[in-house]
């Protein structure tokens, strides 16, 4: 073993590497809050790693991505992995923070300490590039709509906006030339980007030393192996034993497909953007670019020139009041705009809720129109239920129509649908992509499929159905059990008047009895 | 050769290292070792776990390869038909060749048209009544089974079944 090691020493030099690499001299003193880099090497080791399996099979095109990452997720490692590179970068922007309150209260930013300050904030943004870009990832709705406002935001940069909002779409809407560019931002650039400047920041921190404690101490210097090295070890082996739990317990959610369509869907950003996010809406209308570009600007602008600002000699905070005073305020006004965006942040509403009648009504057509013949468990098929489509609206009302224009030769031939029926089916399947089917009582189901049918032609129900007949959303309030059911069956009988047709011959008594009953319950 | 030695590494006093010193220091190479090789070692088994994440074959589907009327005795035709099947996240739509083989009365099977040596796909030679394979001359008779050449054995079996009399369904 010994002449092994030799030998591989004559060779490369190894041991001078690793002492050169390990033993370094850290000034006596030095503790605990030092460990905070050392927790950041591992967290980036961590979403390296983590990153670059998760490419084995992500694919980045709007057809596939969402599938991919619900591959991904589909076994206990893929959610792991997934788990460790998602909550990664929460741990990531926490101990980043972390990390500069210690820079910032021991004032180790001061000369010659000014380059390492910098590299370290470009590193800081590299990071919420990371963010960002990884957020798009999973073409969920969520990545969808965040990624949405995020260019919008860059739209509002003074003079060239546009081009900046274009340069991140990089098509005409956000698609799939966002969406590869966005991967390889991710995947590509900002890795080859951020390698670069951990060197640089450690090649920095080497040169100079650590700074150490504010005040310093009597005694030797130590090396960093494995005095300091034990004490960073420690602290990572708690921050990644606190990742892995949080992978473990929550898988990371994956809301339904991206649809641009949606018009009821209220982006989040990710909760470290929250502030931004709430700051905005301080600065409504044309004073939005001050929300979203001065304030931040100016931020940015005084931590660069920080170094610069605080030029006294003195490290010890209680000797820099000022500095270490205006950043207690700084930091406490993102914490604070952090948490009242936590707390403003939009509710969704109970599953059975968002559903509406004709997405309900669109289940009972499907298992009458023989969807089930091929989409079942042993049809050539999977079941409607089992996997959410990612097909969009066209596609699917095509498909329903036709299912041989799909599969030629291998379906059977479709049972004719009509064109109402055709679009309950394609919002239920919509509707299940996004959601699973919450179950509703049997007379709900049998109302929504007979709304479907006949009345949204002419009548609204929460939003949706045609305008020439009344809304009916809230007329349980005004009307009886007995009169919908005259109405329904004979409205000349009711009002002479009456331009609705009678539907005593299309609906049996039982369906009668289920829409009158269900129009009744609308308060 | 040697790497240049650290700058300031003089800084460092001799005396630190011994006795009670030294005894600490064991211990901490061995805690910092031992915790940095779980760390890896823990990262590589779900890394590793999640890399060879085990194919799993899909459940083999009926599909419709024709009717029994188009077919003529011990004479193998064959059916490309296409089917959809799950290739991790990405569902496929497969074309396939198989033979369907009947013997006139109750008995139908159909074969796999790849050749089981490195996998050309076997056509059925009428005149010599005998599947051949174009790429390392492999041959086999109507069951299958090889008569000649390097494949290791007969052509797969794809279950087949004759359905309410008229139509033909191989599994796939
Ligand atoms: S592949 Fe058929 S004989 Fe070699």
């Amino acid at each position: 073993m010994k002449r092994a090691f030799d030998w591989l020493q004559s060779r490369t030099g190894f041991r001078g590497a690793r002492h050169a690499l390990l033993d370094e001299p850290l000034p006596p003193g030095t503790g605990w809050f030092f460990t905070l880099g050392s927790v950041l090497l591992a967290l980036l080791a961590v979403q390296l790693l983590t990153g670059a399996f998760l490419t084995l099979y992500y694919a980045p095109t709007p057809d596939h991505a969402y599938d991919s990452v619900r591959f991904i997720i589909g076994t206990v490692p893929g959610r792991l992995v997934r788990g460790l590179h998602h909550y990664g970068a929460s741990f990531l922007v926490v101990a980043l923070v972390l990390h500069m309150v210690r820079v910032v209260a021991f004032g180790s930013y001061k000369a010659p300490r000014e380059a390492t300050w910098l590299s370290g904030l470009a590193l800081f943004g590299l990071v919420l590039a990371f963010s960002l870009t990884g957020y798009l990832l999973p073409w969920d709705q969520r990545a969808y709509w965040a990624t949405v406002v995020t260019i919008n935001i860059a739209r509002l940069t003074p003079l060239g906006g546009d081009v900046v909002a274009g340069l991140l779409q990089g098509g005409a809407a956000i698609g799939a030339l966002t969406l590869t560019r966005w991967y390889s931002f991710h995947v590509i650039f900002l890795p080859a980007g951020l390698v670069a400047l951990i060197v640089l920041h450690l090649v920095l921190m080497r040169r100079h030393g650590i700074s150490g404690p504010v005040r310093s101490h009597a005694g030797d210097a130590t090396a960093f192996y494995p005095w300091q090295a034990a004490r960073d070890t420690a602290v990572i082996a708690v921050v990644l034993v606190a990742l892995c739990v949080f992978a473990w317990n929550g898988p990371p959610p994956l809301e339904g497909p991206a649809d641009p369509s949606d018009s009821t869907y209220i982006p989040r950003p990710e909760w470290y953007f929250l502030g931004l996010f709430q700051l905005l809406k301080y600065f409504p209308g044309r004073w939005e670019v001050v929300g979203a570009m001065v304030v931040p600007g100016v931020v940015v602008a005084l931590l660069v020139l920080l170094p610069w600002l605080d030029r006294g000699p003195s490290r010890d905070p209680r000797r820099r009041p000022l500095v270490v005073g205006a950043f207690a305020v700084g930091f406490a006004a993102v914490v604070g705009l952090t948490a009242l965006g936590w707390r403003d942040r939009p509710q969704t509403a109970a599953a059975a809720q968002t559903w509406t009648l004709r997405e309900i009504g669109g289940r009972r057509m499907s298992q009458a129109s023989g969807c089930a013949k091929c989409h079942s468990p042993d049809g050539i098929a999977d079941p409607l239920e089992a996997a959410p489509s990612t097909r969009g609206p066209e596609w699917l009302a095509g498909h329903v129509v036709d299912p041989e224009m799909i599969a030629p030769g291998l379906r059977e031939p479709p049972a004719p649908a009509a064109e109402r029926e055709v679009a309950a089916i394609v919002a239920y399947v919509r509707k299940l992509s996004r959601q699973a089917y919450p179950g509703f009582a049997a007379e709900t189901e049998t109302a929504a499929t007979i709304y479907a049918r006949h009345c949204i032609g002419c009548h609204v129900i929460d939003g949706e159905g045609g305008k020439d007949g009344p809304e009916l959303s809230h007329i349980g309030a005004k009307r009886d059990l007995a009169y919908f059911t005259r109405l329904i069956a004979d409205p000349e009988a009711v009002n002479p008047d009456a331009e609705m047709p009678g539907f005593r011959s299309r609906l049996s008594d039982a369906d009668l009895k289920a829409i009158a009953a269900y129009l009744e319950s609308r308060k | 050769m040697d790497w240049p030695p650290f700058p300031c590494a003089a800084g460092m006093a001799p005396g630190s290292q011994k006795g009670f010193a030294m005894h600490r220091r064991r211990a901490l190479v061995l805690f910092v070792n031992s915790v940095v090789a779980l760390i890896g070692g823990g990262l590589s088994a779900i890394l590793g776990a999640f890399a060879l994440r085990p194919y799993k074959g899909a459940e083999g589907r009926w599909v419709r390869a024709g009717a029994l009327a188009d077919l003529t005795p011990h004479v193998p035709v064959a059916r490309v038909l296409a089917i959809s099947r799950q290739d991790g996240w990405y569902r496929e739509r497969a074309r396939e060749t198989v033979f369907l083989v009947w013997d006139g009365g109750k008995a139908l099977h159909a074969l796999s048209a790849t050749c089981t040596h490195l996998g050309c796909q076997v056509r059925w030679d009428v005149a010599a009544t005998r599947f051949r394979c174009p790429c390392h001359g492999g041959v086999f008779d109507a069951q299958g089974n090889v008569v000649s050449g390097p494949p290791p054995r007969p052509l797969a079996r794809v279950e087949a079944r004759v359905d309410g009399g008229e139509g033909v369904l191989v599994r796939l």
